[in-house]
């Protein structure tokens, strides 16, 4: 009475695939809107206008302080108490871009910091502007140590689509979710549901570890 | 700063009662020090004697606590913090060149030379890049222009930084231990670039502990320690007959 397992992979297979393109679709969604993000807060977070400052890292730490799930519930659920209604996709990809952009912004706060101060000083000693010591000098060498970071963040992002299913999204874990409500055959479907995820993030990890390889050798 | 026509003063650098403490410590207790034009002055003590402290205060690396300064015939008043444009004007004056080097590690070695220049004094591309090439030939690195600071021995990077330096063209080159972070092999062709550098006429101030370049190239030796100069002279004479116990001290340890 049991199919083989092959056979019933094979046919979950298609559903779980355009599940994937859907997930990949809200992690690029989150990542390219994140990034930006993450300049614009670690910026606010670097300020020496203490404002900025304060409120940068009001930001950055609700941000990170809350689990992206709670951010998701809140964007969804919460802000249409405000008269803002969103699609689901969009809310999910509004709270997996804000998540991850805190995340981010501290990451490359880290790797600006992780800068020798005798840079700074050799820009300063030569006369150039701070502007320029900052923008040539500092932010190249700083975002170069702060890219594998941003890598294995990125990869977190794109787990962290599967907390989209709860909003109904039509994403990976919802597709797998469907199935195994057709036939109650949970197990293999959340194992293929892994090993889908699993082909996405570990290639992604190698890559990581190699450009970390890459990057720890000198220029 | 004074923008008369500079005083015939024969001395490129005055220091006047330079404070600098930080927290409770003091660091420099008023220090005066005056630097001819084309003289090599040596700065040797002990260390924690402020040395260091006195020549990143001379570039404003370090913000002193009180005291003045004639650079090049331009008076700087340094309780407080010079405006943007006095203080590009004072850094212009001056190069340095660092323990550590410094060079910037994500450009070429041409690219660190060429860089500064182009921000700095408006150069383009070509012109910058004339003079890095002449400059890196000078201190005999031409070969090395398209390697990354990385690649090369310590010796070779700071000789760089002394380029780096040179191509803007200052009136006035401090050394901030520049030798110390090299085995002696690598120590002494930088000490050699200095020597030629000397020779062509450049003022320089020297923290140091190569006793044998303030020695024989050194035209001006000052003893520091504890934030104050305590002896300052010719050099031969006070490395044979120093007139202060401290200074027989320190010599006695650091002659042999």
């Amino acid at each position: 009475m049991t199919t083989p397992l092959l056979t019933s992979w094979g046919q979950y297979l298609p559903p779980l695939l355009s599940g994937l393109v859907q997930s990949v679709w809200l992690a690029v969604a989150a990542i390219v809107i994140g990034l930006p993000l993450a300049f614009l807060f670690c910026t606010m977070v670097m300020s020496e206008n203490r404002l900025i400052g304060a409120l940068g890292l009001v930001i950055v730490e609700i941000g990170r302080g809350m689990p992206a799930l709670v951010i998701l519930y809140l964007v969804y659920y919460g802000l249409p108490r405000f008269g803002i209604s969103l699609a689901n996709v969009a809310a999910a990809i509004i709270a997996l871009a804000w998540n991850y952009s805190c995340y981010c912004s501290e990451i490359i706060r880290g790797g600006i910091q992780s800068v020798p101060r005798g840079q700074i000083e050799a820009g300063n000693a030569l006369g150039l502007d701070s502007r320029v010591t900052f923008l040539r000098v500092i932010v190249p060498q700083g975002l170069r140590s702060a890219i594998p970071g941003l890598l294995g963040q990125s990869i977190l992002v794109f787990q962290d689509t599967s907390l989209a299913y709860t909003i109904a999204v039509p994403e990976l874990m919802k597709q797998a979710y469907s199935l195994g409500g057709e036939n109650y055959q949970y197990l293999r479907v959340f194992v293929l549901t892994g090993l889908v995820y699993a082909a996405v993030t570990l290639p992604a990890t190698w890559i990581t570890v190699w450009m970390e390889r890459r990057l720890g050798k000198s220029y | 700063m004074t923008a008369e026509q500079k005083p015939a003063s024969d001395y490129m650098l005055e220091l006047g009662a330079i404070t600098k403490s930080y927290g409770g410590n003091t660091i420099l207790h008023g220090v005066s020090l005056r630097v001819a034009r084309g003289e090599v002055c040596s700065i040797i003590g002990p260390s924690g004697a402020g040395k260091s402290t006195l020549l990143r205060c001379i570039n404003l690396i370090e913000q002193p606590d009180s005291g003045n300064m004639l650079m090049d015939g331009d008076f700087f008043e340094l309780s407080q913090r010079l405006s943007k444009s006095d203080l590009m004007a004072l850094r212009r004056k001056c190069g340095m060149v660092f323990q550590s080097f410094n060079l910037f590690p994500h450009m070429t070695v041409l690219q660190n030379i060429t860089f500064p220049q182009r921000h700095v004094l408006g150069k383009d591309e070509d012109s910058a890049r004339e003079s890095a090439l002449a400059l890196l030939d000078r201190v005999g690195l031409k070969n090395k222009a398209d390697s990354h600071p990385g690649q090369l021995s310590g010796g070779q990077q700071q000789r760089v930084a002394i380029a780096r330096a040179l191509a803007l063209e200052p009136q006035l080159m401090l050394f901030d231990e520049p030798t110390s972070a090299l085995d002696p092999e690598l120590a002494h062709e930088v000490l050699e670039v200095m020597r030629e550098l000397a020779e062509s006429g450049m003022t320089m101030v020297v923290v140091t502990h190569a006793m044998n370049f303030a020695r024989t190239v050194g035209s001006h030796l000052v003893v520091m320690a504890d934030g104050a100069i305590i002896e300052e002279g010719v050099p031969e004479e006070i490395m044979s007959n120093p007139s202060k116990e401290r200074t027989r001290q320190f010599l006695s340890v650091v002659e042999h």
